[in-house]
């Protein structure tokens, strides 16, 4: 079970993404070449130079359900609908945060916690999200103002430690907490329209629509096992059918299907409404072809149910998740067991459909549950697979794994920094060296299309190869050997791994020796912190906040608070702060050293010179990080088609 | 002329059992707490780079605002009592006046620091029951002595009551459910066990905030807060001279152009919904409640909760940022100033 099952809820409202910009171009991670010009807000694309890492939900209400077969929309349907969806009352708000500036399609939400409170402010419904990245990012916003984010995402997960203080005035409340099991929820919701234009209300904001439903112990936390259908999309951000993945779920008994529309549409603006591409009709194909039909007639496809998307008030209430009943329709129901479904917009005048969204073909489907992953030098770390064919389990399947660069690498910025770098900072080269993490490279699915695939850090780590920036990304691609010819895939689907690098802990660290490097690299990329509250590369301004620091950089990473707020520090070099902070000298101060302790920054071990080659030039109505990436995978595309990364080939 | 409520005062002395004084130490709780939003937005107001010695000064303050907020919370505790700090009524209303008509008179408010604010608002607060005299910079001229009753009379009247009633009152004498922390020196936050412990717990908030009947140093180099904000006000630090007290040590600079123009006493609901300043204020006040509600946990059972109000207070500190550079929308040229308006949110 998952959100797709009832019961289930849905809200939607806004949210705030206050991110830090100046560390989404991993030039400005080289400390030699950095200027407190970087830190200025607009320079280089810096749209918030001084971004929190605050995510947090705003003025979210529970704007509609699901309940024995029928939709609630109204306090009068439960009393829950309109109450207010919002994070804790009682300690700091979530973070988003990027893996690395190499990586930046994976972004996560890390230390949030979701409540639902009635009127009197009274928590009925509460639980920890457990930290979760996109997925399914497109172009949803066809046009914007100026600085614009007009690509849209998707973030599934679960609520942990949910509890229910008092769930007795809500029906709908009352069965989900009796659908509840080890205190699990599932939770999926849709963000766009969001606002990057310093001057905008919205700067730092958009739209969220979710719904929150039933988990099932044994299920993904992070996708649904059931239909997926996953866009054709040569250039991945605007799918050709101009409608964008979703998942389905056909119900256990068969009478249902209940697909998620929630990131499908588009929209014109940031604030408009689903935008219309006329009538839109969920089917199934009667027979299960080798390939993607591009257009279907009447004798190959049966309707399942027409898509209310235009009518007034369905976005909202339903966060796109729309339930089909398929109780008159037994063919439906035979058909589903065997065949794909297509969405698809009818031909005017004629007896058939453009296909604008198809099932996977033969119904094959593998993914990774969580699919981002930071590993220390030494650790083991499990990654969850699920195999399904038409939404059950496919069992015995066999997967083959293979190093990609996916979405990452790269700067994610301009193809110009001003001022100019001096020295200059080379773009480092992703994934190597190779043998720094193992894993098989190919594997079985057990019985029930399950198994989990060991990714193993060497006890070395990947050294420092970028250089300026510790530790090393490396991607894994992963497809069913059996994938059909033609076939379809989501490339966002493939192992993010942040691998650490190693750090032995020093008898007697110094800030000269262990500290300053990576202190003054935070200070520079994230000035709130320097400016307000400590100046990281400041050794006299560090020593008088030794005990705050000391608790920042001890709360485990799921707090909010966490240190570094973008989850980048490798255990040696946290083991090695928190010894420093602790340990004092003479003065009564942690030991600063000499200079002539401070390593070496080498450069990096390569320099990505296709990287270099397909740097975009930045508009100044464009702002640096996923729009950049962007930039560059599409320039980096067409210099070099075979570099292309994503799926194992 | 600035009085203390004589009825509080006389209702202290008629205490004859511990709870009665329950009412009086959350009061101390709320007047402890109540100092500290109109520091905190005086120091915020500072931009990063100018008057970072003022800033210093104040952040000193401000955490030994807390800590009497948390030596009077262990009193209440330690004598059976809850302190209240999730309520609505906890926070003043600012801008108005502080709890029990303490300075009465003095309207205190949520401003941006100004020479003329630590003047006539902060010192006011800080004034001790006899202050020594101070010269002002190369000036002979000594302030007449006011003659009114202050917060020292206050905690001076509960200490004569504590002792009086005698040990019997102490039902809770440990931490946890008192709160002691290694983020306070043992000399200064210890557990309260007894009348002798109370009474040097409540000198030491004295002390702090008035120095002693001798010297305005609390201890050799620092100040009490009355001095603190008299030399920022002088603009130069307190020394010992041969002919007494003078504003005459090291220069204590202020740049005017280094502070965020805050419009003063601002309220959510002046500002338009869906605007940033609507946001950013309401944010603001959204975490300050949670500030307060991760507190009242702290000091109703939960001390494990410090750390969440502790990452609160950073939370606090980087969301002022972007609210005080944020129009006010009125044409004035002036920023959002900070809310302290306890929005409700109950943790439960």
């Amino acid at each position: 079970m998952s959100y797709l099952d009832a019961p289930r809820l849905h809200f939607s409202g806004w949210f705030q993404a206050d991110v830090s910009t100046i560390n989404n171009d991993v030039r400005f991670y080289q400390n030699a070449s950095f200027v407190p010009e970087y830190q200025q807000l607009d320079q280089n694309g810096s749209w918030n130079p001084e971004g929190t890492g605050i995510f947090r939900l705003l003025d979210c209400s529970v704007t509609g359900g699901f309940l024995n077969g029928r939709q609630l929309a109204s306090p009068s349907d439960d009393p829950v609908v309109g109450m207010t969806v919002q994070n804790a009352a009682d300690r700091a708000p979530g973070k988003l945060v990027d893996l690395d500036p190499q990586q930046q399609m994976v972004s996560q939400i890390w230390g949030m916690q979701v409540r639902v409170t009635d009127a009197a402010n009274h928590t009925l419904l509460r639980g920890e999200y457990r930290p979760a990245a996109f997925i399914n990012l497109w172009q949803r916003q066809k046009q914007g103002v100026r600085r614009d984010q007009q690509l849209a995402a998707c973030y599934q997960s679960v609520l942990e430690d949910v509890a229910w203080p008092d769930s007795s005035g809500s029906g709908l409340l009352q069965a989900l907490q009796a659908a509840t099991e080890g205190g699990m929820l599932s939770i999926e919701f849709n963000v766009y329209g969001y606002g990057r234009d310093s001057t905008i209300p919205r700067y730092t904001m958009g739209h969220i629509a979710g719904t929150i439903g039933p988990y099932r112990h044994g299920q993904p936390k992070h996708f649904v096992r059931g239909r997926q259908m996953i866009a054709v999309a040569p250039n991945f951000t605007q799918p050709n059918g101009g409608v964008n993945n979703l998942q389905a779920r056909w119900s256990d008994d068969g009478l249902s299907l209940t697909a998620d529309f929630g990131n499908t549409f588009p929209i014109l603006d940031a604030n408009s409404p689903l935008m219309n591409i006329g009538r839109v009709v969920l089917g199934v194909m009667t027979s299960d072809p080798d390939s993607v039909p591009a257009t279907v007639d009447n004798t190959q496809v049966l309707v399942i149910g027409e898509v209310p998307y235009l009518t007034d008030g369905w976005y909202t209430q339903t966060a796109g998740v729309q339930t089909f009943d398929l109780t008159n329709n037994p063919v439906a129901r035979q058909l589903l067991a065997r065949c794909p479904l297509v969405l698809m917009s009818p031909v005017e005048g004629a007896n058939g459909y453009t296909v604008l969204l198809q099932e996977s073909i033969h119904g094959v489907y593998v993914r990774a549950d969580s699919y981002v992953f930071r590993i220390d030098p030494g650790e083991t770390r499990q990654v969850e697979f699920y195999a399904t064919r038409f939404g059950a389990p496919l069992a015995d399947a066999v997967v083959n794994c293979s190093a990609t660069t996916g979405l990452m690498g790269g700067s994610g910025g301009g193809d110009t920094v001003s001022p100019t770098p001096r020295p200059t900072a080379p773009i480092p080269t992703i994934g190597t060296p190779a043998d720094a993490i193992g894993y098989a490279s190919t594997f079985t699915m057990d019985g029930n299309g399950y198994a989990a695939l060991a990714i193993a850090a060497s006890a070395a780590g990947p050294g420092m190869p970028r250089g300026y920036l510790a530790g090393q990304l490396y991607g894994i691609a992963y497809q069913l050997a059996a994938q059909p010819a033609g076939y379809v895939s989501n490339p966002l689907n493939y192992v993010s791994i942040l691998a650490f690098s190693k750090k032995d802990i020093p008898d007697h660290p110094t800030w000269y020796a262990d500290i300053q490097q990576l202190f003054t690299q935070y200070g520079n990329l994230y000035p709130i912190m320097g400016r307000y509250v400590v100046n990281l590369g400041d050794y006299a301004s560090v020593v008088t906040r030794t005990n705050i620091l000391g608790l920042a950089f001890s709360l485990p990473p799921g707090d909010p608070n966490h240190m570094p707020v973008t989850r980048d520090l490798g255990a040696g070099d946290r083991a090695t702060i928190l010894k420093w902070l602790g340990t004092k000298g003479p003065d009564g101060l942690p030991y600063l050293g000499t200079p002539s302790q401070s390593p070496a920054v080498t450069p990096p071990a390569a320099a990505d010179a296709l990287a270099a080659d397909s740097l975009a030039k930045l508009l100044p109505s464009q702002g640096a990080g996923k729009t950049a990436v962007i930039l560059q995978l599409e320039r980096r595309r067409k210099i070099a088609p075979a570099a292309d990364g994503g799926e194992a080939k | 002329m600035i009085k203390l409520d004589r009825q509080i005062i006389t209702a202290i002395r008629a205490a004859k059992t511990g709870p009665d004084l329950y009412v009086h130490l959350r009061n101390a709780v709320k007047l402890e707490h109540s100092t500290i939003p109109p520091y905190l937005t005086a120091m915020f107001s500072l931009k990063p780079g100018a008057n970072q010695a003022i800033a210093r000064q104040i952040h000193s303050i401000v955490v030994e605002e807390m800590l009497h907020m948390t030596i009077a919370s262990n009193i209440l505790i330690a004598i059976g009592g809850d302190p209240e700090i999730n309520t609505r009524g906890f926070v003043p209303d600012y801008p108005g006046p502080l709890p029990m008509g303490i300075a009465g008179g003095l309207t205190v408010g949520i401003e941006a620091f100004s020479i003329g604010l630590v003047e006539n608002v902060f010192m006011k607060i800080e004034e001790p029951e006899d202050p020594i005299p101070v010269r002002p910079p190369s000036l002979l001229a000594a302030e007449p002595e006011p003659e009114y009753a202050t917060i020292g009379e206050f905690y001076d009247a509960i200490k004569e009551q504590i002792e009086k009633l005698g040990p019997s009152i102490f039902v809770n004498k440990s931490a946890p459910p008192q709160v002691v922390t290694g983020w306070f020196p043992s000399e200064k936050l210890f557990p309260i066990t007894d009348p002798p412990g109370a009474c040097r717990a409540i000198d030491i908030v004295k002390l702090e905030g008035e120095g002693t009947s001798s010297t305005p140093f609390q201890s050799p180099g620092d100040p009490a807060h009355y001095y603190k904000f008299g030399q920022i006000a002088a603009g130069r630090e307190v020394i010992a001279t041969p002919t007494g007290f003078a504003y005459d040590g090291s220069a204590v600079l202020f740049d005017p152009s280094g502070v965020w123009p805050l419009r003063p006493n601002c309220k959510i609901a002046d500002f338009a919904v869906g605007t940033q300043a609507r946001t950013r204020i309401a944010r603001f006040a959204y975490s300050y409640a949670s500030l307060l509600n991760a507190l009242h946990d702290t000091f109703n059972g939960q001390p494990g909760r410090l750390e969440a109000a502790i990452g609160l207070m950073y939370d606090l500190r980087v969301t002022a940022v972007s609210l005080m550079q944020t129009d006010s929308g009125d044409g004035s040229g002036q920023t959002v100033g900070p809310s302290f308006e306890y929005v409700n949110v109950p943790t439960r």
